[in-house]
């Protein structure tokens, strides 16, 4: 009886917090395949590192997810804000550099690209809100029109040799831990104020959950859409931001694909697309897993073209799961 | 729920099975070498890749070869997995040259060397440290060979090229891109001083890739018809896209005296199987050899002295000497530097030799 009780419970437990067993059971796989090599705090680092560029992807688009949204344009809207950021920090004696012999503070690089990922939010946002596009279309073509910006601005050339002041924003660490670490954990904790602590976040679960309801209970639904939108556009433009300085360059091909990757990794970690549904832990707890699945195989060097084949079925299964449980619930 | 955590246990247990192997191998008696590859997706590098993997099999090296598949982020966080397993030593196709400076600095951190091949290191990469190579083409090179073909085409058919003005449609790398640079330096400063008029009739980027190239020469075939002489790619990718869009738009005069069953010569770099068999075909009209072997080789070879001996400091790699002399061409352009420059040459291709390479 009391057995029966334990398993039932356990069971619970491991439904509710799928994500997290998921994430601890592979953290657990890996340290055996690699005799505890991988829990090595050097290899945890690398893992954080690695994945903290696409955290501030998959906080945005989680965002828009739970208003049952989608956003496409991820990928180049980064790529765009980061060849911004990457443009205003060039070494002004770099023959090539976009502004070249010009140099700019600090504060220039960084507000350019977090303005021009807002902007793109909200002109999503508009389009979506007011415009009545849904959004998978309205965000592909912005994501064309993202890369199309992208190579006028930089004329299809790499943005390089970036000043090292620039790049310390993202190299630098404070003691052990890295900066971009720390931009993580500050991200992660202003969305979950938001999405937890504000009237905002409930009008945003309550637009996912139905948007009929959530307008006859007085919510703006046009406006809260739009909000959300330029939020997640202005975490794009920290991202490009953070990735130029890491990387100490942007080309055009910087970020290409990080949409699939943060709409995988916010599902994976339990954020529903039939919207309303979806946590801050739940998002970071994704990216850590799929950073984690990438990492390991990367680690125990398995071939690229293997990699992708098992990243398709996990996220494949993942949703599938995630779709089972909501059509039962409803 | 507990099903979800259940599948992925075993998918992921399933991958081990694929991949127990590779780590099984990695016994620490072993000297051990880490690649890290810009992508496995094209003929070149996974050319080079190839004979890394021969040559690691050969003297029991334990190769860690990763691919970054176009990504710098990607193959920066592979950097970082390899020095945490102890990797030192380093054979690297860097995405690009300006985050190999970062590389060579987090290498140097880790008290270990590296060998760069196809895409040039930059100076300050190489200032990191002495254990620091280039073991590459200097692409300016590439563009002389190519200029040095085409004047010997249209001195055999000066009356394709009256007046020796040529009307070109160029095919360019990723701009930006240092091969892209250095080769149209080479090419197109080379055709100057042989006393040619180059009248870039279209010049655009198709990235490297072949289906690019072909939408490209679709749309130029269509607004240009009729008003160039020439074709010319920086790689063969491109260059086969270009014969691609010239046949299927009709511009064959069926005449392999020339060379070419087209109408005008396409002429590529990189000598990959598929441009040889084209040129077999009378198609492509010729291309340079990137030696992949020859780079793969030099760059393993001193990964491999680091690893063993400690230092490759001015020793002979794959029958190479360290450069003595400086070229025009970044990374060894820089005195400071030269003794780690091992310039692996570049080869013409053409009807005379092309079988050779088959």
């Amino acid at each position: 009886m009391e057995m029966k009780k334990l398993l039932n419970d356990s069971k619970k437990l491991a439904s509710q917090y799928t994500t997290w067993v998921t994430f601890v059971g592979l953290l657990l796989l890996l340290s055996v395949l690699t005799k505890g090599n991988a829990l090595r705090w050097n290899s945890i680092r690398n893992l954080l590192i690695a994945e903290s560029v696409r955290s501030f992807a998959a906080l945005g688009v989680g965002m828009i997810i739970i208003t049952k949204g989608i956003d496409l344009s991820i990928g180049y809207v980064v790529c765009l804000t980061a060849s911004v950021a990457a443009s205003f920090a060039q070494n002004p004696d770099y023959a090539s550099a976009i502004y070249a012999g010009q140099s700019f503070p600090l504060i220039v690089p960084v507000v350019a690209a977090v303005a021009a990922g807002g902007l793109f939010g909200l002109f999503n946002g508009y389009l979506i809100a007011y415009g009545k596009l849904p959004p998978f279309i309205a965000t592909l073509g912005s994501m064309s029109i993202a890369k199309g910006l992208q190579l006028i601005y930089t004329k299809a050339a790499v943005v390089g040799s970036l000043n090292q002041n620039f790049k310390n924003i993202s190299q630098g660490s404070v003691g052990p831990i890295p900066n971009l670490i720390i931009y993580v954990i500050i991200a992660a904790f202003i969305v979950w104020v938001v999405l937890r602590h504000t009237r905002q976040g409930t009008n945003f679960y309550a637009i996912g959950g139905n948007a009929q309801a959530a307008r006859v209970s007085g919510i703006n639904v046009e406006r809260e859409l739009m909000m959300v939108y330029t939020y997640a556009g202005i975490l794009y433009g920290i991202a490009g931001t953070l990735l130029a300085s890491r990387l100490g360059l942007a080309n055009s091909l910087t970020a290409n694909g990080m949409e699939l990757d943060a709409i995988a990794a916010v599902t994976v970690g339990g954020v529903s697309q039939s919207g309303g549904v979806g946590s801050v832990s739940g998002m970071m707890v994704g990216v850590f897993t799929m950073g984690l699945i990438n990492y390991g195989m990367s680690f125990l060097g398995v071939d690229s073209y293997y990699q992708q084949l098992v990243k398709g079925f996990i996220i494949i299964v993942a949703v599938y799961f995630d779709m089972k449980k909501y059509a039962r619930r409803s | 729920m507990k099903k979800l955590v259940a599948v992925l246990l075993v998918l992921a247990l399933l991958g081990t099975a694929v991949f127990a192997q590779g780590s099984s191998e990695a016994k620490s008696d072993k000297v051990k070498i880490g690649a890290l590859i810009r992508n496995l997706n094209e003929q070149f590098v996974k050319d080079y890749a190839d004979n890394l993997r021969k040559l690691a099999a050969e003297k029991g090296v334990d190769l860690n070869l990763q691919d970054a598949q176009g990504d710098v982020a990607r193959q920066l966080d592979q950097l970082n997995t390899l020095i945490t397993q102890g990797y030192k030593y380093f054979v690297i196709i860097p995405q690009d040259t300006s985050a190999t400076e970062q590389m060579a600095q987090q290498i140097k951190a880790a008290g270990g060397g590296a060998a760069f091949s196809n895409i040039q290191p930059s100076v300050a990469a190489l200032k990191v440290g002495k254990d620091f190579y280039l073991a590459s083409s200097p692409e300016l090179v590439a563009g002389q060979y190519q200029a040095q073909i085409i004047d010997e085409y249209f001195a055999k058919n000066p009356e394709k090229a009256p007046g020796k003005v040529l009307n070109m449609l160029y095919l360019l790398g990723q701009l930006g891109h240092p091969a892209q640079i250095s080769r149209e330096a080479g090419l197109l400063d080379t055709l100057k001083s042989l006393g040619y008029t180059v009248n870039l009739i279209a010049r655009d980027t198709a990235d490297w890739s072949p289906d690019k190239a072909q939408e490209k020469m679709d749309t130029w075939l269509a607004a240009h018809r009729g008003k160039f002489n020439i074709v010319v790619a920086q790689n063969d990718g491109m260059a086969l896209g270009a014969v691609e869009s010239l046949i299927t738009n009709g511009l064959v005069d069926n005449d392999p005296s020339d060379g070419t069953i087209l109408t005008f010569p396409v002429i590529g770099i990189d000598a990959t199987a598929d441009a040889l068999n084209s040129m077999d075909q009378n198609k492509l009209y010729a291309t340079v050899l990137q030696d992949s072997v020859g780079q793969s080789s030099t760059a393993f070879e001193l990964a491999y002295a680091m690893a063993t001996k400690g230092s490759a400091t001015g020793m002979t790699a794959w029958g190479i000497a360290p450069a003595s002399q400086v070229i025009s061409e970044e990374p060894a352009n820089d005195p400071a530097v030269i003794a780690q420059c091992y310039l692996v040459p570049f080869k013409p291709v053409t009807k005379a030799n092309y079988k050779d390479l088959m």
